[in-house]
Parts: structure tokens; sequence; C-alpha cells
């Protein structure tokens, strides 16, 4: 037998009781420092440059979920007549899983088994299920959570710039901008460290600009807060391009040298005077000129959006508009400038590069791409032709689950996908309709609980792999201590698996060969590699791909000198403002949006069971003028109902909302219920951010 | 959709303002069959008319205004003919004649011939040979900004005739960019007579006057008198203001002599069905300015491109009807703020008003079973973008909100931080255990505040060693 089938997980060389590595949570991917073995404490490590021993409380508690009491130590199998679970052994559940998906596809085919990853998974995790997919099971059906994430700003940023990295330099750059415009991000909350060098950027006398239905911790602490109804951010990035043209505030020997596409958009924003702007967004017109102003007379100006901008069926567009409002000033590639986008998972970036999305192998490499699929192709061993093409996007898969040209079995790694998908009731009866549900989970979240097969994995701190942090900044997460018995890698499950269901190729289970591996398979791609080891990650505090060769410094800065796109030069792009799906009307008469809170990380399937972060539950947030409409007071139970589903929460009574508007955190289950599945046609991202609402004491 | 012969269908457009740029944008992205040809008299392509004030005020380039060029006509394979003004069209032959005699055949005609300005009953204005005093200036084309802009840098005083929401504009461009000293003259009894209740236009009134431009109200213009290079505008209350400029600004009117000499029925406006179509021949449409739909004729640009998109689409096959328009106006001009939501003068409705004449500021809602129906709002617009949102979706409020909505939200009195109030929200720690701690060092140490996001150095540092004390303490 291999290490494939048999290796436990080796965590690093055991010499001293101290590990530097990464917290397990968002992408900031901020470096700590675990010391004990037995008992494990967080310190700080403060050499790593992105947080410099800086912490939120879901980092210095991360250990809480270590030797936790609800960890899964043991397969199980539910017996779908009594719903009751047995624990089986690994041998056994492999090859009964194993058997199954044969099954399954022997009767519906190679597509009648899904397999659904997450942002949160290593590259390493996230390639070799994406390699699953393609080569053992042979199924196009692969996509993942991140979809749900990034994929608006990863789609326009390819179409604006030809590549996508969240960032395209060192987040400290920030510093030196003279104005940072935050469209949708409540980084203060959401990944507090990083608002250290906003602060920064306001000492060496740059202005911060907060753009968010919301005066969010965050807002409170830059320079201009501009508060549009949700799904309003593109029209005021329109806005914005209006002034600057009419102020003759374009840089155009910028636009003339290095853009493609200017005088459609020129064109296009006439039509976008700052009172239409006004009507459309609700920020009073003076709002959109006093943005316009700022961003006019800065050198050097940082555009970055977030989920806020990026959720929406118009997603991709907003975020071309504002891809717009940095080209018209001539922002990227200009040193300490430029537009950049703020992942949200762990791996955000990393998970979208290697292969577990539907349309994409290694290497950000296009799987329809006859030259990409030769190359992934031999680097695998496997014939070119045998890959399959493009698959369902996340939410259409899901859709289509347990349908008559569905997918009847589903393997789920890193996803708790009943509490975080969109119109999450039908996305439960998918899943309840499938034939197989495999789930890989730490703790028997609500989506494993749905599950036939659970199979207890490895976490953070247990195992060794690799994250792309939102600067495209590749750094090692290292294993501090064994795994409690009974619980294997998600590597290891992958590898017994390809073996059992007959791969034609060996699937290693060890991280720094599945490293190198994903390596030679991106070399050439956009997102490169190659040149990428262990040991330079250690040493370099980081490699920032693309990262071709061993002598390549890696690439912290992109676009100075051109753009990765046929010509070298940007592009602009002409969108319009179609506004959300769902607009609000007599019924459902406001707007409901969402988000995270700081205590509280995505499904909370982690950060619910850490004993030291508060777990409030859901609330919706409210405005004085809408409270007393309805009658509530701060903390009563309000209703909250859409279209789709209804929720009962405490009331926060807060002035920082706008009056037409609620806003509801979504770490726990149902909030999502309520969520609008309308979907973005470029990015199929599902409008999390906006839909309509009614709110009434109860 | 296709002519008599099988054809292509023959669409002519007779107007090439922001209606009819609106309406071949909408044909454009629905994908409409037919052959477009456009028709604009003005010399120059598709321009944003509405902000002509705000080149003359300098905010704005002039060029920044163009909404389409003509390589945009022809990369969409439509005929786009500038500076052709339309003599007459013969709905017989189906045909337009244009003034210099060709001939364009049309199988259905859009009519978007906009507004002409309203020449004021003034002895003296208009010359033996039809052509305007060359010291007075229109204000509706780029032309006419243009001549404007030629003659004021030889002026230093200026009369505007008329004070509506465009007259206002002017009159603060006039005076923001040139300096020179602008007298607005308005024959209503107040200000944006039309469009805001009385007590409004007073505090506008006082405003401007605040601004350095003098108002007469309730005055008419009735005589140019020649005093030289400057002339002389005589009021019919008796004043003769000597000026070197007259703008007039006095409204417009539907343009409707090509309709009325069709044969087409006009009263105000050219009449159009909720389908936009004339009740006289159905080949032929009326949208923006020139249309009067339901007795309603405007001149504001959101109903105009309401019907321009909604002909558009009808065209390109879908089934939709008009329904009427909301109307937003908004002055734009500096350092004078303005929203007018409706018709907040006439219509029907509870009125909820708030008014602080000394701060410039002057605020009507108007409620009709809980829905904000009409709303005028001067000198204060930091709730516009709230209050336009209840307007346009209609929002049932409740008794007290329409009020509640005009008052300033309530200042929050400083924090007091007791020992158990959250100070760090990343670390999760208390005022209580920052007190506890000697140092900044130690609290950082120990209670691991500050060590997030950082933005609570500054409280923290202002807690420690004071255990016990329940002191106050000011968030940043």
């Amino acid at each position: 037998m291999t290490a494939a089938t048999t290796g436990r997980p080796s965590p690093a060389p055991a010499t001293t009781a101290t590990t530097d590595t990464h917290c397990p949570y968002c992408s900031l991917q901020c470096g700590m420092r675990l010391e004990g073995r037995r008992t494990t404490t967080v310190q700080p490590w403060p050499d790593f440059p992105v947080n410099e021993g800086g912490l939120c409380r879901k980092g210095w508690t991360a250990t809480g979920l270590l030797g936790h009491r609800e960890r899964l130590t043991t397969p199980l199998v539910r017996d779908r007549a009594t719903g009751a679970w047995s624990a089986v052994s690994w041998d056994q559940v492999l090859d009964l899983v194993a058997e199954r998906l044969r099954a399954v596809q022997a009767a519906h085919g190679p597509d009648g088994v899904a397999v659904f990853g997450g942002g949160g998974l290593t590259n390493e995790k996230a390639y070799s299920l994406g390699k699953l997919a393609r080569v053992a099971l042979g199924t196009s059906q692969v996509d993942y959570n991140g979809r749900w994430c990034m994929s608006s700003a990863a789609s326009a940023s390819t179409r604006a710039f030809g590549i996508d990295r969240g960032l395209p330099f060192p987040l400290a750059d920030v510093e030196h901008a003279d104005v940072v415009v935050l469209v949708g991000s409540n980084l203060a909350e959401t990944m507090p460290p990083a608002a250290r060098h906003l602060d920064r950027c306001r000492e060496n006398g740059g202005r911060v600009v907060v753009v968010d239905p919301r005066r969010t911790p965050t807002a409170d602490r830059a320079d201009l807060l501009v508060q549009p109804v949700p799904g309003g951010d593109l029209a005021l990035a329109l806005g914005v391009l209006h002034l600057l043209v009419a102020g003759g505030h374009v840089d155009e020997e910028y636009v003339a040298t290095r853009t493609v596409g200017w005088e459609a958009v020129r064109e296009a924003v006439a039509a976008w005077w700052p009172e239409r702007v006004e009507r459309v967004t609700g920020v009073a017109a003076d709002e959109v000129r006093a943005l316009a102003d700022l961003l006019a007379a800065g050198e050097r100006v940082v555009v970055l959006t977030a989920r806020g901008a990026e959720q929406h069926a118009q997603g991709s567009d907003t975020v071309l508009a504002w891809i717009d409002v940095a080209l018209a000033l001539g922002m990227p590639g200009r040193p300490y400038a430029g537009y950049g986008c703020l992942t949200g998972q762990g791996n955000g970036q990393g998970g979208r590069e290697h292969g577990q999305k539907a349309d994409q192998l290694p290497g950000y490499r296009l799987i329809d791409d006859p030259a990409a699929r030769a190359h992934v192709a031999a680097v695998w061993g496997v014939e070119p032709d045998s890959l399959p093409g493009r698959g369902r996007s996340a939410y259409e898969l899901l859709e289509a689950l347990g349908t008559e040209a569905g997918p009847r079995a589903l393997l789920v790694h890193g996803s708790n996908i009943v509490v975080s998908a969109p119109h999450a009731t039908r996305v439960q009866e998918r899943l309840e309709s499938l034939d197989l549900l495999v789930v890989c989970d730490l703790v028997m979240s609500e989506t494993a609980a749905l599950a036939d097969v659970v199979l207890p994995v490895t976490q953070w701190a247990e195992e060794t792999g690799t994250m792309t942090n939102l600067e495209g900044r590749v750094v090692l997460r290292q294993a501090h201590r064994p795994p409690p018995d009974g619980v294997r890698s998600d590597l290891e499950v992958i590898a017994a698996l390809a073996s059992r269901l007959g791969s034609p190729v060996p699937f290693s289970a060890d991280p720094e060969e599945v490293f190198a591996e994903l390596g030679r398979a991106s070399a050439g791609g956009k997102a490169d590699y190659a040149g990428i080891t262990y040991d330079r990650i250690r040493t370099e505090h980081g490699v920032f791909w693309p990262c071709p060769s061993s002598e390549h410094p890696g690439t912290p800065r992109l676009f100075a000198d051109s753009f990765p796109t046929p010509d070298g030069r940007a592009r602009f792009h002409v969108v319009e403002h179609r506004g959300p799906a769902e607009a609000p009307c007599g019924e459902y008469p406001l707007h409901l949006t969402t988000g995270r809170v700081l205590a509280q990380y995505q499904s909370g399937a982690q950060t619910r069971r850490v004993r030291d972060l508060p777990d409030d539950g859901a609330f919706v947030e409210l405005h004085p003028l809408l409270a007393a409409r309805i009658g509530v007071a701060d903390g009563m139970a309000v209703r909250v109902t859409t279209r789709r589903g209804s929720l009962r929460v405490p009331a926060r009574v807060v002035t920082t909302i706008r009056p037409d508007t609620v806003f509801v955190p979504f770490h726990w289950l149902g909030v999502n219920r309520l969520v609008n599945d309308a979907l973005d046609p470029a990015s199929r991202m599902p409008e999390f951010k906006v839909c309509a609402a009614r709110v009434e004491a109860g | 959709m296709s002519g008599p012969a099988g054809a292509r269908e023959r669409l002519v457009v007779v107007g090439n303002g922001m209606a009819a740029t609106r309406l071949v944008e909408g044909l454009v992205a629905g994908g409409y069959a037919g052959e477009v040809t456009v028709l604009g008299d003005e010399p120059v392509p598709a321009y944003n008319r509405i902000l002509l004030s705000a080149v003359l005020e300098g905010t704005h380039a002039a060029d920044a205004l163009t909404l389409r060029s003509p390589q945009w006509y022809a990369e969409h394979g439509i005929t786009l003919r500038t500076g052709s003004r339309v003599l007459a069209v013969d709905r017989d032959h189906g045909d337009v004649m244009l003034v210099d005699g060709t001939l364009v055949p049309f199988d259905r005609l859009v009519l978007a011939t906009g507004a002409i300005p309203t020449l004021p009953p003034i002895r003296g204005l208009v010359r033996a040979d039809g052509s305007l005093h060359p010291r007075v200036h229109a204000f509706r084309s780029l032309a006419d900004c243009d001549g404007l802009l030629e003659a004021v840098p030889a002026a230093r005083r200026a009369v505007v005739v008329g004070g509506g929401l465009l007259g206002l504009q002017v009159a603060r461009a006039l005076s923001v960019r040139a300096g020179l000293d602008v007298e607005v003259v308005e024959g209503g009894e107040h200000l944006l007579h039309r469009q805001v209740p009385a007590a409004a236009g007073a505090v506008l009134r006082r405003s401007l006057a605040a601004l350095g431009t003098s108002v007469y109200t309730g005055a008419r213009a009735v005589r140019l008198h020649h005093h030289g290079p400057a002339v002389g505008v005589r009021l019919d209350t008796g004043p003769v203001l000597d000026t070197d400029l007259v703008v007039l600004t006095a409204g417009g009117r539907p343009s409707t002599a090509l309709a009325r000499a069709a044969g087409l029925e006009v009263r105000r406006g050219v009449v159009v069905d909720d389908l936009l179509t004339s009740p006289t021949d159905p080949r032929v449409h009326a949208i923006g300015d020139c249309a009067e739909h339901r007795g309603v004729t405007t001149g504001f640009v959101p109903p105009a491109w309401e019907q321009a998109q909604l002909l558009a689409a009808r065209l390109c096959g879908a089934d939709v009807a008009h329904e009427g328009s909301r109307s937003v106006a908004r002055l734009r001009a500096t350092d004078l703020d303005v929203a007018v939501l409706g018709d907040p003068v006439h219509e029907p409705g509870e009125v909820v008003e708030v008014a602080n004449p000394l701060a410039g500021r002057h605020a009507r809602l108007v409620v009709r079973d809980g829905v904000v129906v009409a709303a005028s709002l001067v000198g204060d617009l930091s709730r516009v973008g709230l209050i336009t949102q209840h307007y346009d979706r209609g929002t049932v409020l409740g008794p007290t909100e329409p009020g509640d909505l005009l008052l300033p939200d309530p200042v929050a009195a400083p924090p007091v931080l007791p020992d158990d109030a959250e100070v760090c929200a990343c670390a999760g720690v208390t005022a209580g255990a920052v007190r506890a701690c000697a140092s900044l060092a130690e609290a950082r140490e120990t209670t691991r505040a500050t060590t997030g996001c950082g933005g609570c150095a500054s409280v923290c540092a202002s807690l420690v060693g004071r255990a016990g004390e329940r002191q106050r303490a000011v968030v940043p």
C-alpha cells in the first residue's frame, strides 16, 4: 500500500513546541504562533507583515476547536429509514462510498456524481478535489462555494485586466495612498487587523471613503461615508465617472496609452448626472460630488470592492464600473494605487485558481482551452480528451441535484451548504433528493446532518497546506499537533477514494508532494506557482504569484508596465444599472441585506462552537424610524419575511442603517432561506446582498 | 417588423434630444429590426440638455454633455442627420420634408421635437427681422449657451427673466462663474411658484439675497429700453433694471407646429394614448416634452425617458403600456438646494411642514394614506435620498414618520462606559478589564485589547489604571 491510503498526516518536525502558521479563518490569513502541543495557545507572530502580530478574537480563540467535544472522530453512516447514525471503519466506509459512486455513475453516467468544494480548503485540497472530479470520477460537475464569494470580482477583473488576483499589490500599500475607497467592505469587523493599514493611511494624510448602506465600524473610521440603497453601487460609480469627465479629471494620457474602450464609457456616463444618481441610489447629489472631488484630487487612489458590491445579480457589472473609475483616474499599475478586491474566505483566492471551479483547470486555466487541457493532462498523465468539459456553476449545480438531468450523488468538502446557499430551503430539498450525500467535516454541521455518510477530517493546526491570501501571497499553514485518532486529512480521503474508484493515475496524500504537482500543473498558467516551495514560503514570509521559477522573486505588484491581455492594455466596459432583481413593493417594502459580525465566521460551523466567542444568534438591524413605524423597540422579537421564507429574530434598533433597509447577519441557519437566488449573468453569483422584505412585530 | 412591401420598416425620428436618444438606445438594445433615421435640427450630436446650466457655471466641460457621437450611430446602422430641420410631415405620402427640400420616407414616425422657449411679451425684445435683441439670450440649446458664454466676459450685470428652476440655475451660474450682479424677475407671486409653496419661495428669495442676487416677484418685464451699450428692463411694478444681459428662462411650450400642420390631434402637446400613439394616425408616436399623455405635458427628463424606453420596447415587440410618471425635479445650482417631488402645491393630501426661514430651510411633505405623494425640500437635502426612495416606492409610513423624517436625528449623549461595556470588539474586552490594567502594555498582553484593528487604542489609553472609576470616556 502507498502512503496515499495508509499515511497519517505528518506534523512539522516537532523539534520545538512552537509553530509559525496562519489563522484558520478569513482571507487576511494573519500570521500567528502556536505554542504547546497538548494545550495549544495562540501567540503573536510580529514579523508577518500583513497583521504584524495583531489578531481579532476569532484568531486569538482559534484553538478552541482543537480537542472540542463535538469533534467527529469516526466515519458515520446514516440509516435512511430510521435516521440513526452508525460508526463504521474507514475501510468499510471508503469501500461503501466508492461502490455507491460507481453504481450511480453506472446508472446515470459520469455526471451523475458531483463534487462541491470550498474557499476555505488549502490549495492542495482544492487542486486534488478538481483532479478527483476530472480524473477519478470523470465528472464535469464540480464547483465550490467561492462562487458565492469571489466570482463577480473574479469575472470583472479577468475581463478588465486579463487576470484575477484579488489585490494586485500588498495590502500595506494602502498606507501610502491619498484616497482609499471601500465599496461594500466592513473590514474593521470582518478582518480587523486590516484596519491598521487604513488607519496608517489616514495618519499619513490619506483619506478613506466607505460606501455602505450601514454606518459600520469601518465607516466610523472613514473620512466620508456614502450610504446608497443596496444595489446602488453601480449607479454611484457611473455618477462618479460622469463627474470625473465633467470636471476634466480623466487621465487622458493613461487612458490613451494603457487602455481601450474609454470613448464608449465616456458617452454612456453623460447620462448619469448627480441628481439622477441621487434618485436611483438614495445618495444626495452633493455627496456624489464630494466623493468625485475627493477622487479627482488624489494622486494615488485605491478602489477596493468586497461582497457588499459584488453579491448582486449585477455584481460583476458593479465591479466593472468601479474598475472603470480606477482606470479613468489612471490608477491601476501606478505605485500605491489601483483597483483591488478584498477576498472573503481563507483561501478564496487560491481556491479559485487550481481547478475546483466548473470552468477551470489548475493555474487559472480555462477548461475549454485545448492548450490548457493538453498541459494539465500531461502533468496528470492522462489523455486530454479524457478530461470532461465545463460543468454547472455552484447554485445551478445545487438546483439540479436529484433532478432528471442532474447529479444523483454529491461529495462535499469544506462547505456548509444549507446555511450558506441562497434560497436555502430549496437547496435543502435538493440535497434531500439525492441518492447519496457524502460530507467531509470536522463537526456535525447542518449539512453533514443531512448526509448519508460523514467523514471526519483534520482541521487547521493538524494538517499542513498552503493558502493564498487576499494579496495573492501564498502562505504555509503548518501542522502543529497530531489529529485525534480516527480522523484523516481531506487529501487522504481523496487519494483513497481515487484509488478505490480505479483512477488511472495515483493521488498523493502528502501535501508537499501535492503542492509540487500543483506547481507543475500551474506552470505557464496565469496563476503560476511553479517556482514556489514550502521552504521559500517559510523564509520569505510568503511568495506572491505568478512565480514561474525558483529564481523568480514572485510578483508583489502587477500591471506596472502592462496588463496580461492580448494587447497589454486594460479594458473599459460600458455597464448599465439594472437594479436589484426584486424591487421593494407594497407587500415587501424594504431592502434586506446580509453580512457578517466580528465574532463569527461564515456558516459558523467552527466559530459557533468556540466557547470564548459570543454567539447571540441572528438579529435584525433596523432604524428607529422603521422601528416606530412597526411598533417595536430594541430587543423585541421581529418577523422578517421575504418571498422565500420567514425568520423570527430580535430587533436591534440602530441609527447606523438606512431607514429603508434592514440587515441580518448570515451565520445562522434560516437567514439564507430569505435570500434571493437571482444570479449574475456573467459570474453566476447569487444576489445575497439585496432582496425585498417585510418586517413586523412578532 | 416589416413595412408595407415586406421590406424593413422605415422608422423616422424627428428630434435628436434626450428623449430621441433614449429611444434609439432602446431600439438598439432591443434589437429593433427596422431602418432608423434620426433627424436633428441642431448641428451637434445629441447632448445632455439639462446640464447646460452646469456648462454655464463651469462645473461641466461642454464635451462632457455628448450623449452619443456620430460614430455610435454609424456603428449601429442608424442614419443620423444633424442640422436637418424638418419643414413638414406629409402623412398621405408617408414622408417628411427637410428644410433643404429632401424627402425622407417613413413607415412609422416618432415626434420627439421637445419644447421651444416661451418668449415673454416684452416690447423691444424682438427686432424687426424677428431675431432677438443682441443683449437678450434664450437658454435652451448648446448654441444658446455658447452665445451667452461669449457675452459674459463683457458684462457686469444680468437680468434673468423667469424664476423657475432653470432661471435660478442660470442666475446662480452667472453669479458663481462670472461674478455678475444678477437680478431675477418672476411674474408669479414667489420663486418656483409652480413647484413649491409660497413660504418655501420666500425662503429661497432670502437665500438668494444672502448670495447677492435680488429677486423681483409679482413683477413682469414689459419693455426693453436702450441705454447706449446697455439695456434697461422695465417692470410693470415700476422700476427699470439697467443691465448688460437679459436671459430668458420663462419656460417652454411643447413644439407642436409640425404635428398641427400634419393634421394630428394637438392640444397643449401632441396627443398620445397609453401606447404613445397618436389617436389620429397609428403610424405616428410622440414622446418627451412635445407629447401630451392623459392631459399632461411635462418638461422633465425622467418621464421623457420612461416614454422613450416604453416606446422602444413596444417597437421591439414587447407588450407594455404607459401609466404616467412620477417626477422628481432637482435644482442644480451651487449653494441653493431644492428638490421637488411631484406637485406639492396642488396634490391633495395632508400637509406636513417644517420651516426654519432663518436657517434658509423649508420642507413640505404631502401625505395620503401614509404615502408621500409630493414633497418640496428647500435648503436642507440631508434626507432627500431617503424621501425620494419612499416617494418612488410608495412606502406606507407610520403616523409620526413623515414629521420625524423632517427632523434631524436626535443628538446622542456622550457615552458613559460602565465596566461591562465592551471597548475592544476585536478581542472582546470590557472597559472594566482594561481599567484593571496598570498600563496599555499590560492591557495588550493580558487582555489582547488593541491587538486587532487597533481602533480602540485611544479609549483604552484613557481607561488603564483607573480601576473603580466609572468615568466618562468619549468613544472616538
